[in-house]
């Protein structure tokens, strides 16, 4: 039964949402819309259960003194400060002079945005050291690399005019093949891995 | 050991401090190189031209603070287009941590620049969980899924809101997306239902998996990077972030070029050795 039940579910639910999409009449369409609600309210519960889930893990790394703890009590304290100022004047915490605003816009924001750029650092330092045209393959990758960073700046335009024209091509040609044929790979795998759920195939899922 | 022995070892701190030098160096000295207009900007910028005055547009902050460097720039210069045209803006975002970014927009923008009148010229919907589930419902019935906006002020409150109800009153969706859910979504989900027209400013990384919904017509624009954001605030006349952080991307550019070479250089040099 622990299985059945499950697997039952998932048939009539996938099914009932595959027939919607052809039959969007009245008692039917009504009933998706009823399900939608629910998927959204059931999403935004996740926030919670993901908060929590956080929360309790890193409680556990401190308890345990795991690899790195300090760094708990961190994440820990900002969670609370945020959650505290976030919740204690409600609305209000996103007006502006609020220090949950304060904390958003000096703490996070340059603390995201660090942690971005940093790829720039790492990326150079990659290009350095792994990006070697080795055969004829890595060659045509590592010229198209160059022309597109050409392109995409305006010292390239400044070093030969014809250096923007020629990434739009690389983007609308060669680059928008082969994402049309990994895009299509990528749906056909969807489709065909909804189709093994629904008809109860592959479980991994409820391990 | 020789000269090329001795780079092929180059500590990457050397690298590191090269980097921060080429970013930081343009900042205080630009060079204010030319921004030259890609077709995908302009399509946008000419669709935001040619929209009737008071039609709404939907700008949807689909990114967080690590994607602002690049996407709040071209926000801030959509917004600045669309309150030149005297367009009605709506606001919301699938990623919670968006909301204060949005916010901040408008009121750099619609407040401060244009003096324009919250309720009445734009509306802010904040964060809006669901995803894929909350576009499908959006497009059939805005007042349902946006029942209050950012501030608790029911839609019925909205003086804007009284002819929005649904996708045929929004003419123009802008999608500013870093990842999922975000430009997909609106393309998959609202775009295939509703069809009218969808645009889409992305982070540099993200922006050649657009490229085939542009050509069939899915996108109607597409704003790649902070390039692009440049790109855009050069059409609407301003210098903003994006157009001052154009000098340092060139010099980041180059010096990537610069150390590709150099290391190919070495490459050769040692497999000839051998």
């Amino acid at each position: 039964m622990r299985l059945q039940i499950p697997l039952t579910i998932i048939l009539v639910m996938g099914i009932f949402t595959l027939v919607t999409s052809f039959i969007p009449a009245k008692p039917i369409a009504d009933v998706n819309q009823m399900f939608r609600n629910w998927y959204i309210g059931i999403i935004t519960f996740f926030i919670f259960l993901g908060t929590f889930n956080l929360a309790r893990s890193n409680a556990e790394k401190i308890k345990k003194q795991g690899r790195d703890w300090q760094y708990s009590i961190i994440l820990l304290a900002f969670l609370g400060i945020m959650l505290f100022f976030g919740f204690y004047r409600g609305r209000a915490s996103t007006e502006e002079g609020q220090p949950f605003m304060y904390l958003y816009f000096n703490v996070q924001f340059p603390l995201e945005s660090t942690m971005y750029s940093l790829l720039a650092f790492f990326v150079t330092s990659a290009s350095f050291r792994a990006f070697r045209a080795r055969n004829k393959e890595a060659l045509c990758l590592l010229l198209a690399a160059v022309v597109i960073m050409l392109g995409r700046v305006p010292v390239g335009t400044a070093i030969w005019k014809g250096f923007p024209t020629v990434t739009e091509w690389i983007m609308n040609y060669p680059n928008a093949a082969a994402k049309r044929g990994i895009r299509l790979g990528i749906d056909l795998g969807l489709i065909s891995m909804a189709l093994r759920m629904i008809l109860g195939i592959e479980r991994s899922y409820m391990q | 050991m020789g000269v090329v022995e001795r780079l092929s070892r180059l500590d990457r701190r050397y690298i590191f401090l090269a980097v921060a030098i080429a970013v930081t160096l343009p900042i205080f000295f630009p060079i204010g190189l030319p921004i030259e207009v890609t077709a995908p900007v302009k399509q946008l910028y000419d669709v935001i031209e040619d929209l009737p005055e008071r039609a709404v547009v939907l700008i949807s902050i689909d990114y967080d603070p690590s994607g602002a460097p690049e996407l709040q720039p071209a926000t801030l210069a959509i917004l600045r287009h669309c309150f030149k045209r005297n367009l009605r803006v709506l606001v919301l975002g699938m990623w919670a941590p968006g909301v204060p970014l949005g916010m901040k927009a408008l009121e750099e923008i619609a407040e401060n620049e244009f003096h324009r009148q919250y309720g009445i010229d734009y509306v802010n919907f904040g964060y809006r969980p669901g995803g894929a589930i909350f576009l499908i419902n959006l497009g059939r019935d805005v007042h349902d899924v946006c029942r209050t906006d950012v501030y608790g002020t029911p839609v019925e409150d909205l003086p804007m809101m009284d002819d929005v109800h649904s996708a045929s009153d929004i003419a123009l969706v802008i999608s500013m997306s870093m990842g999922v859910p975000g430009s997909d979504q609106w393309i998959w989900y609202y775009h295939a239902r509703y069809r009218g027209k969808l645009a889409t400013a992305q982070t540099a990384i993200g922006a050649p998996r657009y490229y085939p919904y542009l050509q069939t017509g899915q996108l109607i624009g597409l704003i790649g990077g902070m390039k692009g954001a440049a790109e855009y605030e050069r059409l609407v006349q301003t210098r903003g972030l994006a157009t001052i952080g154009m000098d340092s991307q060139s010099a980041a550019h180059m010096l990537i070029i610069g150390f590709v070479i150099l290391g190919n250089f070495i490459f050769w040099m040692q497999k000839r050795k051998r």
